[in-house]
Parts: structure tokens; C-alpha cells; sequence
């Protein structure tokens, strides 16, 4: 489902040139749930963004759904995300201005769904705040802002849904439920899951374990911990 | 993209927008206000043009000319069915009654006239039907002012005439044209009673047409061709027809129209630059939620959609509020300058004008976002992950693309404006080189700013000079605006003070106030000897004899009129060559002519003229080119042998042609003087020449200056209203910089009061910032608004500049003050933060 080779990105910084990603070479299949792992600074975001068509690498290439998407152009690759990936970030990236309803539709309106507003009110009653779908991010919690976002990932049936950090701004209990949410709903959508994080207890549930240390694969962990 | 979500996204990117709104709306409102009151008050002088033009005719057809108009061309304008005639002739001439006596526009009529319309007259009546040879109606005007009434009598030419009627209105008349006296009106033959007319007189011939029905334009057009083609004399006959009536005053309209249309359009590209900037700080706020748009899967097209579906929003609030304002300006004139409405005109709300204003509006306002919403192309969607990422370049055809559509927007609304691709392309290639001074000077500053040592200054101060050279705040921006606006008020009261100035000073103190037409070569001694009496220092008279040239180097006028462009076009080369050319002849030139080519009376084998330069150009002749005259019957061949330019300020007697003495002394003709007089003695001119000479026409030119003088305080009124609307729309730019930075600022007021400062001490500080940006936009603008009139002035109008320099810090410090209290209006919100915002961060 999603493979890189060879996969580099360097940066420009300060002057010199920093290599944040060194030769990563990964294979996740299809439905899989795959955590990647490390401590701060060892690349894991920059991964997630490669692999994901957000940014593009340096060298290497990057395969999803069958498709080489590192040579890909800017309107290509929003094509690419629009159809095949959804996004749940640690900082939640809900759009102020709309409502927890109107967040969850903007993916469904732009795919040109026509049954988008079902959609997004039973996404909204699936975690939990089908009471709550005129409310403004500002007016609601950090965990409710995160059920939003995940409604909003799940809303045009992503092939791969991309997590950085989901629970990174949540306290644990909350930060449970929202993983729990989102195993539920990978389970019932069938899509394929890669989440990045530096709690262990979370990547538990993955079938695949990657840990990253300053920018190289250390090693790769295969089957679930629960 | 579905054009439903377009608008959907731009409805809710509406939300929370209300300061945003609040500049937007009002930037945009000024200008298409602007625009909107100049055309909304052209289309109402328009209709009432267009809903008079029969009447301003009186007929459907009218052939005018300063001959006789022969029966012979009827047939033209039978169209199936004989078109009905009746002939007019007008001549200006005294009158005398009461003992008084003055200048009159004598019309004399028959039978039916006029066709359509009515002359209003008090008792009620038909004109025609009054007038007999002895009767004659008169402007109540005139009748008030020489104490008259009807049954009295007065005096015309060698007639007495009984006034029977007193004229209040009559239609054809509008106050706008210059007229040299009152109305009155007799028949044909009471014309003929007064021996006015013949040899010497300035008659004007009309014959009036009303067709059984509308032929249609193209058998309109057909027939006046042919006419041209057949009859002799076609060149020198006008045909008008309804649909074409008053295209004198119709020209001028078109002219008001393009000039006014395009200072009004320079406050709503103001507007735009505006909203530029309103965008610009908004999108860079929005940077995040593009982001999170693009990750989602957007491409950068389909938020520029989004995010220009927000524009095109609030500029249809700003532009309905504009064009609703505008387009009721013309309500207004009857209140400002009753004259221009004819009685009993209605006016009528023009829907034209207001649609043109919110399609203005619109434009503008989506050109000028486009440039600066490019930024959605340089968000990386990687942001959604990292906020440190760096922005992506913009692709090269965006840009590009960007830069093309905000030029030709603003050339496309130029055009609408001028109606003239080179006026357009004038302004539009002005516009940028101006704009781009403006913001070289403004970048220089902020270099400038950024540089100076700040060690010593005081701390406001410093704060002030640290805030010009903080990099994207849109410094720049707003400087360049608000210096536009500048520069366009102060050129334009420079040039308009300098103009009317002159107009006011026109008459030099040695100038004639007064000039004598139709004076008889035997008559000269007795008016001299009058206008001595009457205390004028030095009457001058000059021969002058009227001939129509009747070939060019050999080549038949007729010929060459017809290759010329038709007289309904610019420039109307054709008149030049048709119409009666007025000739005089002098051993010397009068020191207001100067010889710039060629010799005076240099060649003993040929009859000698000398042209004036501009004259010569409209002609298309030069030196040795041969003009021959008809000169009542008899052909005379001048040969030309110098030009001149003539300094016409100088209100003296001069000529486009000079001829040499002795080629035609011996031609009837007349002789016009000149004098200088008092006021007072000026008015009692006219008694004083009525009895001995009643054919002599004097002519006042201060009344005429003081219309002409009246006419252009009212256009620079509009163009300083219109200019002030582009100070207005500078400074709303500026607030809506402060504001759109508010929440920027307030982060920083609160910490500057965490700092311990008060509240006033912030405002202090603010103030000297705004100032300061003020100050430079001020000086900037002012500047650039002295060169361009000084250029102006010097190159267009030949005119000393003379600009009063005391006024370039005046404004400057004017604007700085304005600036600094708008851009703290704007601030309260900022103001008002609390400290413990500086922590919560």
C-alpha cells in the first residue's frame, strides 16, 4: 500500500546543510496500522510528511497505492491527497471560521460527495458529538476538537489516514478515547494507518512498530504488543 | 470545483471578518462612489439632451449656415412625403427702448416654428401666430431689466416694434452655452423692416424640416451624403437631425466625461490598492487554515476561488454602497447648480451608472486581490506538520499572470472610463510609473529608516523610526497609497489654483475690454472719436473682410474637404477649410505676433499672407504653399511667407491670416476695434452707439470671462471633491493597515503596558508611528504632485508653474496629522489589550 526507497531529505540550515531523513527504506500494506516511533528531532514528522505528499524528498522515492508520488507536481499531489489520504495533527488544524459540521463537509464538498451532509452528521454522531455539530472550534475541548478533526480524516474514505501526534495535546483519558476512536474507525473503514508518536503505550496497538533515531530506521517491529 | 462551494466558502470566510469588512467596504465605497456620481451625473445631462432633442431642434432636421439657404436642397428630405420648412435667421444685434440700450440675440421666425416644443410665453400664445411685421416678444429678463412691459416698443435697427409677448422659456436654449444677450424674437418680415440684414451682418440661416415620419438613420444618413455630394454649397451647410442635437454640448459632455471619469476612477484604483493590502494582511493571518486547505487535498486554484469568492462578496457590499451614494449625486445639482436643469426637467435615478459603478467596483476589486493572493501558492502544505517550514516559491506564470491581470483590469476600467485605448494606456502606463516612484521612494525610506542610529533619539521617537523600517507590516503599502492620494489632491488644486488664477488675471491691464464689430470703414472716426470721449486711452481698428478659401496649392476645397475626416469627429478638420476665414492686413505685426518662420511681405512677386502656426498645421500648408480665395465673387491667390505664433492671452486683435496691404484694400469689408474701458462706461457703450451707428456690434469680454471663469470653478469644484474622495480612500487604507495588524499590536501593547507604560504612553507611541508614515507619505506625494503640475503646467498648458513651496511641509504635516488619528482610530482595539495577554502569549 505505501512504500519509500531510499528515502533522503536534507534542509538548508544556518548555512549548512542537515540531512533529517538518511536512506529510509519502508513497506506498510494494505490495512495495516503502523506507528512510527523516536525521540524528538529524529525525523518522525518529516517522514510522515514524505510519505504522505506533503513535501517532497530530497532523493528516493515514495510509492502509494501503486502510485511513485515523490516526482509528483503541487496540483498532482493535492489530487492525490484529496482522493486517497486523510490527516488527523497533533495541533488538531481544524479551520476557526467553520463549524464542527462545516469542517467535516469541506472534504466531502471538494470530492463533490452527494450524500456529503449524511456523511459528516453520522462521522459527527460515530465520535460522539452529533449534539454539537454547530459549534465552533473555539467552543469546543481539545479532545472534541480532535473527534472533529477525526471525523473530518475519515470523512472521504481515505485509503491511508496520516496521524501526527494525535494525543500529543491531550490528557491521557482523553487521549485514550481518541485513540480508541480511531482504531474503531479504521476497523470499520478499513483504511490503512500510520501514526507517528513517542509513547509507547500507544504504538502498542500497531501492527508494525518503525523507530526512527536521528533520521535512520533503527529497527522495525512487527505484530501487535496488546 | 463546484462554483456552490465557492460560494459557500467565501459566505463563511465572511465570518468574524467584521473589521476586515469594515476598510474593505468603505475602500471600495469611496471610489466607486466616485465613479459612480461622474457618470450618473453625465447620463442625467444626457437624458435631458435626449429627452429634448426634438425640441432643442424645434425640428427633425436642421440645415445651418452663414448663407442663404436655397429651396433647391427641400428634395433631399422628402422622404414619400414633402418634408414641411420653415426658416429661421439669428443675428445679434442692439436694441433700443426705454432709453436704454443693449446687446440682443435677435431670432426671426415663421409660421410654425418651433415643430415640437413650445416657446413659453406670458400672455399664453402661439409665437407664430403673435409676430406680425410689427410685433416682436421679448426675454422677461431683458424686459425686467430695462423696465419694460408688454405694450411698450422698441427699437430695432430702423424699426420700431410693439412687444407683445414677454419670452420665459424656450427650449434649444440651454444656460450652458455661451449666449452674448437676451432673446427676441420677430417674424421674417419684421426682420426685413429693420434693414439689420445684408452686406456686413453676421446672420445665421436656418431651415427647420419636420418629416411626416422617422425615416431611420441610414436614409438619414444616405440623404446628407448626397446633398454633400451634389449641391455646391454643401460644405458649408450644417445638417443636424434629432438624433444628433447640441453635438457641440454632446462633445463637450463626452470630454467632461472621459476627464472627470478618470480622476474618479484614480480614488477606486486607490480603493484597490486598498484592498490589496486588506488581503495581503489577511491571508498572511490565514496562512495555517491554507495549509490545512492544501493537505486536505485543495489546489492552490481552487483556494485562490475560494478566497476570491470572499472578495468578489465584499466588494458587492462595498460597490452597492458606493453606486448607491453615486448615483444619487445628480439629485443633487438641482440644489448646487440649478442652472444646469432646465425647468421642469425631472430627474430620474439612471440604472446605467449604478451598474457600471458595482461592475467597477468588482473589477478593481478582484484585479488588485490577485497579486497579493498569489501568497496561497507559497504556503508548503507541510506547514500543517511544522510551522518553521519555508515558503515554497510561486510559480513563474502565476506571477506573471498576476501582474497581467491586475494591468489589464485597471486598462479594461480605464477604457470603460475614457472610452479611448490611448487615454486608457495613458493612464494605465502613468499609474504604474508613479506607483513604482512611490514605492522606490517609499523602500528608500524604509532603508533609510533602518539605518539611522537610533541611540539618541528620544524613546517615542525611536519607536516611530524602529516601526518604518519593521519589515511586512505594509509600510510600503500604505505609503504608497496615501502618497497617491496625495499627489493626485495636490496636483490637482496646484494646476486648478494656477489655471483659474490665470483665467482671473486674464485681461492684462492694456488689454481691450471691449471689441466693435461691423464698423464701416467711414464709420471708424465718428466710434474712435466716441470712445475717446468716453475716456478709452487708444482705439484700435483693423480691417477685416470674411472670404471662404476655395483652393489649396491649386487643388479645389471642395476636393480636400471630402478626403478630411467628417466634422462630427475630433479635431473637425473639415470646418477648417470650409468655413468663412476672417482676414486682415497690416504693414507690421503687433508685438503679441511673433514671426518663427519665414519673412514678413519678403517676396515682391506674389500677394502675401502670413499664417498662424497652428492654423497652418490644421490646414496642412507651410511656407510657399498658395491659397486662393474667394473674395465675393472674385479670386485671389495669396501665397504663404511666413508664420507666426500669436500670444492670444493678450485679448489684442489678431488673426489666423494676415494678409499683405494692398492685395485686398479694395474688398468690402468692415472694420473691428478694439477699446479699453471702464466698467461703467462700458455699460452705457451700447446707448451711446445705438442712435448714430445701430449696425456696430459691441462685444464686453469681461461677462464672457467671468462665464467662462464660472464654468471652470465648477469643474474643479467636482475635480476636488473627486480628489479629496482619493485622500479619504488613502487614509481608510491606512486604518485598515493598523487595523488589520491588531492582532499583532495588541500582543504588543500588552507587553509594552507589562513593561510598566501607560496607556497614553502607548498612544503617544503609536502616534509618532503613524505620523511618521504620514509625514512621509505626505512629503512623497506632494512632491511628486508639484513635479507632475510644474510639468503639466510648463509642457501642456505653457504656463509659468509658480507653486506655492510653503505649501509642501504644510501638507506633508497635514497628512502626517491625519495619519497618526486615523491609524490610532483604528487602533482602539489594540489599544485596550491587557498585560496578562502578553503572558497567556
Amino acid at each position: 500500500m505505501l512504500s519509500c526507497h531510499q528515502l533522503t531529505k536534507r534542509l538548508a540550515s544556518g548555512g549548512h546543510e542537515l540531512v533529517v531523513l538518511d536512506h529510509v527504506d519502508l513497506q506498510i500494506g494494505r490495512g495495516e496500522f503502523a506507528a512510527i516511533l523516536g525521540p524528538s528531532g529524529s525525523g518522525k514528522s518529516t517522514l510522515l510528511g514524505l510519505l504522505a505528499g506533503l513535501d517532497r524528498p530530497s532523493s528516493g522515492e515514495v510509492h502509494l497505492d501503486g502510485e511513485r508520488i515523490d516526482n509528483l507536481d503541487e496540483d498532482a499531489l493535492s489530487l492525490l491527497r484529496r482522493r486517497k489520504v486523510g490527516f488527523v495533527f497533533q495541533s488538531f488544524q481544524l479551520l476557526s471560521n467553520l463549524t464542527a459540521l462545516e469542517n467535516v463537509l469541506l472534504p466531502l464538498e471538494l470530492a463533490g460527495a452527494t450524500d456529503a451532509r449524511v456523511r459528516a452528521r453520522d462521522l459527527l454522531e460515530q465520535v460522539g458529538l452529533g449534539e454539537r455539530t454547530h459549534h465552533y472550534p473555539a467552543q469546543l475541548s481539545g479532545g472534541e476538537q480532535q473527534r472533529v478533526a477525526l471525523a473530518r480524516a475519515f470523512a472521504p474514505r481515505p485509503k491511508v489516514l496520516f496521524a501526527d501526534e494525535p494525543t500529543g495535546n491531550l490528557d491521557a483519558a482523553t487521549g485514550a478515547r481518541v485513540l480508541e476512536l480511531i482504531a474503531d474507525l479504521r476497523e470499520r473503514e478499513g483504511t490503512t494507518l500510520v501514526l507517528v508518536t513517542h509513547d509507547r503505550e500507544v504504538a502498542r496497538l500497531a501492527h508494525k512498530r518503525i523507530h526512527l533515531r536521528a533520521g535512520r530506521v533503527e529497527r522495525i517491529e512487527e505484530g501487535a504488543l496488546a | 470545483m463546484r462554483l456552490s462551494l465557492v460560494f459557500s466558502a467565501a459566505l463563511r470566510e465572511s465570518r468574524g471578518a467584521r473589521g476586515r469588512l469594515l476598510f474593505f467596504v468603505l475602500c471600495l465605497a469611496l471610489g466607486v462612489a466616485a465613479v459612480t456620481g461622474v457618470s450618473a451625473l453625465v447620463a442625467s445631462i444626457e437624458s435631458v439632451l435626449r429627452s429634448q432633442s426634438q425640441e432643442l431642434l424645434g425640428a427633425d432636421i436642421s440645415v445651418d449656415a452663414r448663407r442663404p439657404i436655397p429651396e433647391s436642397i427641400d428634395g433631399y428630405f422628402d422622404f414619400g412625403e414633402k418634408a414641411e420648412r420653415v426658416d429661421v435667421r439669428e443675428l445679434a444685434t442692439l436694441v433700443a427702448a426705454g432709453g436704454k440700450t443693449r446687446l440682443v440675440e435677435l431670432k426671426a421666425i415663421e409660421g410654425s416654428f418651433p415643430f415640437y416644443g413650445s416657446i413659453g410665453l406670458e400672455p399664453r400664445g402661439v409665437l407664430g401666430a403673435l409676430l406680425t411685421d410689427s410685433k416682436c416678444a421679448v426675454a422677461k429678463d431683458m424686459l425686467v431689466e430695462c423696465d419694460l412691459k408688454v405694450g411698450d416698443s422698441l427699437k430695432l435697427g430702423g424699426a420700431q416694434f410693439e412687444i407683445v409677448a414677454a419670452v420665459l422659456d424656450e427650449p434649444g436654449r440651454l444656460d450652458m452655452a455661451f449666449t452674448l444677450g437676451p432673446r427676441v424674437f420677430v417674424s421674417l418680415d419684421g426682420l426685413a423692416r429693420t434693414k439689420l440684414e445684408g452686406f456686413g451682418s453676421r446672420t445665421r440661416y436656418k431651415a427647420l424640416y419636420r418629416l411626416p415620419r422617422d425615416p431611420g438613420e441610414r436614409v438619414l444618413r444616405a440623404a446628407r451624403e448626397r446633398l454633400d455630394n451634389e449641391v455646391d454649397d454643401a460644405p458649408y451647410f450644417r445638417v443636424e437631425s434629432h438624433r444628433d442635437a447640441q453635438p457641440a454640448l454632446r462633445r463637450s459632455l463626452e470630454r467632461f466625461e472621459s476627464f472627470l471619469g478618470l480622476v474618479a476612477l484614480l480614488s477606486l484604483v486607490l480603493g484597490g490598492t486598498g484592498v490589496a493590502q486588506i488581503v495581503r494582511a489577511w491571508i498572511a493571518a490565514r496562512t495555517q487554515g491554507v495549509a490545512v486547505l492544501r493537505a486536505i487535498g485543495f489546489r492552490p486554484r481552487e483556494v485562490l476561488a475560494m478566497y476570491l469568492g470572499h472578495v468578489a462578496l465584499l466588494a458587492l457590499v462595498g460597490s452597492a454602497i458606493g453606486a448607491t451614494a453615486g448615483s444619487l449625486l445628480p439629485f443633487l445639482v438641482p440644489i448646487v447648480a440649478p442652472e444646469l436643469v432646465p425647468d421642469g426637467h425631472q430627474i430620474l435615478w439612471e440604472v446605467a451608472p449604478f451598474a457600471k459603478g458595482i461592475a467597477l467596483g468588482l473589477g478593481i476589486a478582484l484585479v488588485f486581490s490577485v497579486p497579493p493572493l498569489i501568497a496561497i501558492w507559497r504556503v508548503a502544505p507541510v506547514r500543517v506538520l511544522r510551522n518553521d517550514v519555508e515558503p515554497l516559491p510561486a510559480p513563474r506564470i502565476v506571477t506573471v499572470a498576476a501582474a497581467l491581470v491586475l494591468a489589464g483590469g485597471v486598462f479594461a476600467a480605464a477604457f470603460a472610463q475614457a472610452r479611448d485605448p490611448l487615454y486608457a494606456v495613458s493612464f494605465t502606463g502613468g499609474l504604474a510609473v508613479l506607483a513604482g516612484l512611490l514605492v522606490l521612494a517609499a523602500r528608500g525610506l524604509v532603508w533609510c529608516a533602518s539605518r539611522l542610529p537610533r541611540e539618541g533619539l528620544n524613546p517615542y521617537l525611536r519607536h516611530g523610526v524602529a516601526a518604518l523600517a519593521r519589515p511586512g507590516i505594509g509600510v510600503t503599502g500604505a505609503t504608497v497609497a496615501l502618497g497617491l492620494g496625495v499627489l493626485v489632491v495636490s496636483s490637482m488644486v496646484l494646476i486648478d489654483t494656477r489655471l483659474t488664477e490665470r483665467l482671473r488675471t486674464a485681461l492684462p491691464p492694456d488689454a481691450p475690454s471691449v471689441f466693435l464689430l461691423d464698423v464701416q470703414p467711414n464709420q471708424w472716426d465718428g466710434v474712435a472719436a466716441k470712445l475717446r470721449g468716453m475716456g478709452a486711452p487708444e482705439p484700435r481698428s483693423v480691417p477685416v473682410l470674411t472670404a471662404r478659401m476655395s483652393a489649396i496649392d491649386g487643388v479645389d476645397v471642395k476636393e480636400l474637404s471630402q478626403k478630411r475626416p467628417d466634422d462630427s469627429g475630433v479635431g473637425r478638420r473639415r470646418w477648417v477649410l470650409t468655413r468663412e476665414q476672417r482676414i486682415t492686413w497690416m504693414r507690421e505685426l503687433t508685438p503679441d505676433n511673433k514671426l518663427i518662420d519665414g519673412a514678413l511681405w519678403s517676396d515682391p512677386e506674389h500677394l502675401e499672407v502670413s499664417l498662424e502656426e497652428k492654423f497652418a498645421e490644421d490646414l496642412g500648408v507651410g511656407l510657399g504653399s498658395r491659397i486662393e480665395f474667394d473674395v465675393q465673387g472674385r479670386r485671389v491667390e495669396l501665397t504663404v511667407t511666413s508664420l507666426r505664433k500669436v500670444e492670444w492671452e493678450s485679448f489684442g486683435i489678431n488673426f489666423f491670416l494676415v494678409a499683405e496691404p494692398g492685395a485686398l484694400d479694395d474688398a468690402p469689408h468692415f472694420r473691428l476695434a478694439a477699446a479699453r474701458l471702464e466698467p461703467e462706461a462700458e455699460l452705457q457703450l451700447q446707448s451711446a452707439l445705438a442712435d448714430e451707428f445701430p449696425n456696430v456690434t459691441p462685444i464686453r469680454v469681461r461677462p464672457i470671462l467671468d462665464k467662462i471663469l464660472n464654468v471652470v470653478s465648477k469643474l474643479a469644484l467636482g475635480v476636488r471633491v473627486l480628489g479629496l474622495f482619493t485622500i479619504l480612500t488613502g487614509l481608510v487604507i491606512l486604518g485598515g493597515v493598523a487595523s488589520s495588524t491588531a492582532l499583532q499590536r495588541s500582543r504588543e501593547v500588552a507587553l509594552l503596558k507589562t513593561l510598566g507604560l501607560t496607556r497614553l504612553g502607548v498612544m503617544r507611541l503609536f502616534f509618532v508611528e503613524y505620523a511618521l508614515v504620514g509625514l512621509v507619505a505626505g512629503l512623497i506625494g506632494s512632491v511628486a504632485g508639484f513635479v507632475l503640475s510644474a510639468l503639466f503646467l510648463e509642457r501642456v498648458v505653457d504656463t509659468a508653474p509658480q507653486l506655492p513651496w510653503l505649501a509642501l511641509p504644510l501638507a506633508a504635516l497635514a497628512v502626517a496629522i491625519l495619519s497618526a488619528a486615523c491609524g490610532l482610530a483604528a487602533s482602539t482595539r489594540a489599544l485596550r489589550s491587557r498585560p496578562i495577554e502578553s503572558l497567556r502569549g
